[in-house]
């Protein structure tokens, strides 16, 4: 089965007193790898200021927007088309050899290949005294202890909109409960990191279901590293194994490696963003 | 000059036992390399010491060679203290600093590409992976980046220090932004006004070509297809305490000082705004650390540094000297494994050695320097400039049980030395109106560029001013001295 989407994404930036110099980043085109395909995108703002595309650090495809002419208000509009494949997320052979998933998480050169994503970042570090909130069953595959730890994660939040920032410490998620997509990866990357266990942000989108139209944010969900399998999506936010409907913009170490729009503003004054994405899901085809 | 009195300059110059004292042996006799030194000046009388001395630091100050420290209330520009007496390297005990700032500086180099590659040091235990993991400096966003010429550290400063044994030992590689050149080139040019005649009995090396040699190495690293690159030092501002010698650099180079807001990115290149327009650069020479250096990619709340940098960096447009992630290799805990690593890479014996360190983060050494913080120095082990030291017998008790809590609460942060008895120098101290023995270091540059390498033959001589301090760094209250390394 292949699925076709089309996104829009679209933001409008004001500012109070107007600015002089501006330079914004936005890291919000789908990648391209194994089960999706962009096959056009297309990227303006009003003001018609030049593009340039570019790559952030850890090899994503960006594009920046410079401004030096006196403004207050810019909007940027992007549009992709994509094509993606059925995923299959057990697409593995079971049962696996648990002894070996163990050896090789223990191993000396599994975690130096696998520092970046098994270092705790600011937003992915337990505090100390929850560092026990959720053990793996040693008793159990990885791929099994991660499946419990995003049903674990599900449960264990409250999806309210509105009451965390992207700077919300993981204490106080744990602590009062809720938050949004972004909390619910930051808990799950936290605890499969305190597991030993390799994990990763994904920022995304989500197509919310067949024949589902309408507003959504951009979505985020983790990456685990499963021994002798590879790296395997989890939404924790929708207690789901990522799939068709999960279009991957990028991954990195927590949200700050992935926020879609970043942006340096010579200006005095407050700024107002507003953004919304639609993602559409057109005709199915069969392979 | 004033009257003469009938007390020269060292006539009431105490030396203490136990301390190596650079001028004068145990025996009291003037050291072969100060011999002639002291025949010149030895009989001049302390007023006409005093004189001079004042006519330099005058002109340090007339000339805006100052520096600020981090957290005074008054924060207001102070002139580097400096004194006249210059402190002289024997050519045979020079060859063995020179050639171990090489080995160390290339050392390091090895270990950079390394541990942003294939991490084959760590893979083969020599070096811990804890130590990367836990390093803020260890930039992920440099993994598999190839910089120009392979070279990560193009500058370094190692701080090196003369043990009372007469061996010498390095205390701190510094591989960011080391800074002090300046200082070294201006104390120069100092003591040449001062006391001119003297240069014609003493073969000494110049340090003036230090500028010159940076702008060589910094073009031999410019990026692939680039003729003629155009190479600019970046500086995060006047309020930065090495201000003075970003602007020098930048002069003694004929290269243009910028601050972020000079620079633009398009299209993954770097242009400088300039009155005729962009202009392209190929190489910045950057004295901001890498966390600011494009608020894109690293601290977003950097106002100094330049949005997309780092892009440009990654696609090979531009050259970054040092490169972005070398603070990985000078984080003081690495410092330990630095004789392995000389070995590992280099398969050479060290040929500068290492004091011995203690790390917190083992718990069997975590536990011998909570029970001899008196004994031990205990450093963070991140922090540059002195700041955060703590010299154990120089604590009160309850400072001693400060220094514990602050290491208990997080060892991994601190590291612990031996108290090392640092050489001292015959300094002239304005209180007491007489010279008096300091504790000296020696902050050598070790430059490497594109099969070449350089180290500036004389250094920077820092002096505790305090009696008894070990601390030189100028933050600290401490002042220099020219620096004479003798032709053979």
């Amino acid at each position: 089965m292949l699925y076709e989407y089309e996104i829009d994404y679209d933001t409008q930036n004001s500012y109070e007193k107007g600015l002089s110099e501006a330079f914004w980043q936005f890291l919000v085109i789908p990648e391209d790898n194994d089960t999706q395909e962009v096959s056009y995108w297309h990227f303006e703002n009003d003001l018609g200021e030049r593009n340039s595309v570019s790559e952030n650090g850890l090899g994503f495809k960006t594009v920046q927007v410079r401004s030096k002419r006196e403004i207050d208000h810019i909007t940027f509009n992007a549009h992709f088309k994509l094509t993606k494949k059925e995923i299959n997320p057990f697409d593995f052979e079971l049962p696996l050899d648990l002894a070996d998933e163990l050896r090789i998480l223990d191993s000396l050169d599994f975690k130096v290949d696998h520092e970046p994503y098994l270092r705790k970042t600011r937003l992915t570090s337990l505090p100390e005294k929850h560092a026990n909130i959720f053990l793996f069953d040693r008793s159990k595959s990885i791929f099994e202890n991660l499946v419990d730890l995003n049903h674990w994660v599900f449960i264990q939040l409250y999806f309210k909109t509105g009451v965390t920032d992207v700077d919300t410490p993981l204490e106080e998620i744990i602590e009062k409960r809720h938050g949004v997509c972004q909390d619910f990866t930051h808990l799950f990357c936290a605890i499969a990191k305190q597991n030993g266990v390799p994990c990763r942000y994904v920022s995304g989108y989500l197509h919310q279901g067949i024949g589902f139209f309408g507003d959504s944010q951009m979505h985020a969900w983790a990456e685990a590293f499963v021994p002798n399998v590879g790296w395997i999506g989890f939404d924790p936010t929708n207690n789901l194994l990522a799939n068709h409907n999960h279009i991957k913009v990028c991954h990195g170490k927590d949200y700050t490696d992935c926020a879609p729009l970043k942006g340096v503003v010579y200006t005095l004054g407050g700024n107002e963003t507003k953004y919304s994405v639609l993602v559409k899901a057109a005709e199915q085809q069969q392979q | 000059m004033g009257a003469n009195t009938n007390k020269t300059i060292f006539s009431s110059y105490v030396r203490k036992d136990g301390l190596f004292d650079e001028v004068f042996g145990n025996d009291g006799n003037v050291k072969s390399v100060y011999k002639k030194l002291l025949d010149l000046y030895g009989s001049r009388s302390i007023e006409n010491y005093v004189t001079l001395n004042n006519k330099a630091k005058s002109s340090f100050f007339n000339q805006g060679i100052t520096f600020q420290v981090y957290g005074d209330k008054q924060s207001q520009e102070k002139i580097f203290p400096f004194d006249l007496f210059p402190r002289i390297i024997d050519p045979k005990e020079w060859d063995v600093i020179e050639k171990g700032a090489i080995q160390r500086s290339l050392a390091l180099n090895h270990f950079l590409w390394d541990v942003y590659h294939d991490k084959k040091i760590v893979k083969d235990k020599i070096v811990p992976i804890e130590l990367l993991s836990s390093s803020p400096n260890y930039l992920h966003q440099m993994m598999d980046v190839d910089p120009p010429s392979k070279i990560y550290n193009h500058i370094s400063g190692t701080d090196i220090i003369k043990h009372a044994d007469g061996n010498y030992y390095v205390l701190e590689d510094n591989i960011r932004c080391p800074s002090g050149v300046s200082y070294v080139i201006c104390n120069r040019t100092a003591l040449k006004r001062a006391l001119f005649g003297v240069f014609n009995h003493y073969k000494t090396y110049t340090v003036t070509d230090y500028a010159e040699n940076l702008l060589n190495l910094l073009e031999s690293v410019k990026p692939p297809g680039v003729d003629s690159p155009v190479c600019v030092v970046i500086t995060p501002g006047m309020f930065n305490s090495a201000y003075y010698e970003h602007s020098y650099l930048a002069k003694a180079m004929g290269v243009e000082l910028v601050e972020g807001r000079d620079l633009f990115v398009e299209n993954d290149f770097v242009y400088m705004k300039t009155t005729q327009g962009p202009v392209r650069v190929d190489v910045v020479y950057r004295r901001i650390d890498d966390l600011f250096i494009d608020p894109m990619e690293f601290n977003p709340d950097s106002s100094l540094g330049v949005p997309g940098l780092f892009a440009a960096y990654r696609k090979g447009n531009v050259t970054l000297a040092n490169a972005p992630g070398t603070g990985v290799a000078d984080d003081k805990a690495i410092y330990t494994y630095v004789p392995d690593i000389i070995k590992y890479y280099l398969n050479e014996e060290p040929i500068l050695k290492n004091v011995h360190t203690y790390h917190c983060s083992r718990p069997d050494e975590l536990q011998y320097v909570l029970d001899h913080v008196a004994e031990l120095v205990v450093k963070p082990v991140d922090e540059a400039g002195g700041y955060g030291i703590s010299i154990g017998n120089k604590l009160t008790k309850a400072e001693i049980e400060e220094v514990k809590i602050k290491v208990k609460a997080n060892p991994r942060k601190f590291v612990a030395q031996p108290i090392m008895s640092l050489s001292v120098h015959p300094t002239y101290i304005d209180q007491n109106e007489s010279f008096e023995q300091r504790h000296v270091d020696l902050r050598t540059f070790t430059v490497l560029g594109q099969d070449k390498q350089f180290v500036l033959k004389g250094g920077l001589t820092r002096v505790a001013l305090k009696e008894g301090n070990l601390i030189v760094n100028s933050s600290q209250g401490g002042g220099s001295k020219d620096t004479w390394v003798l032709k053979q």
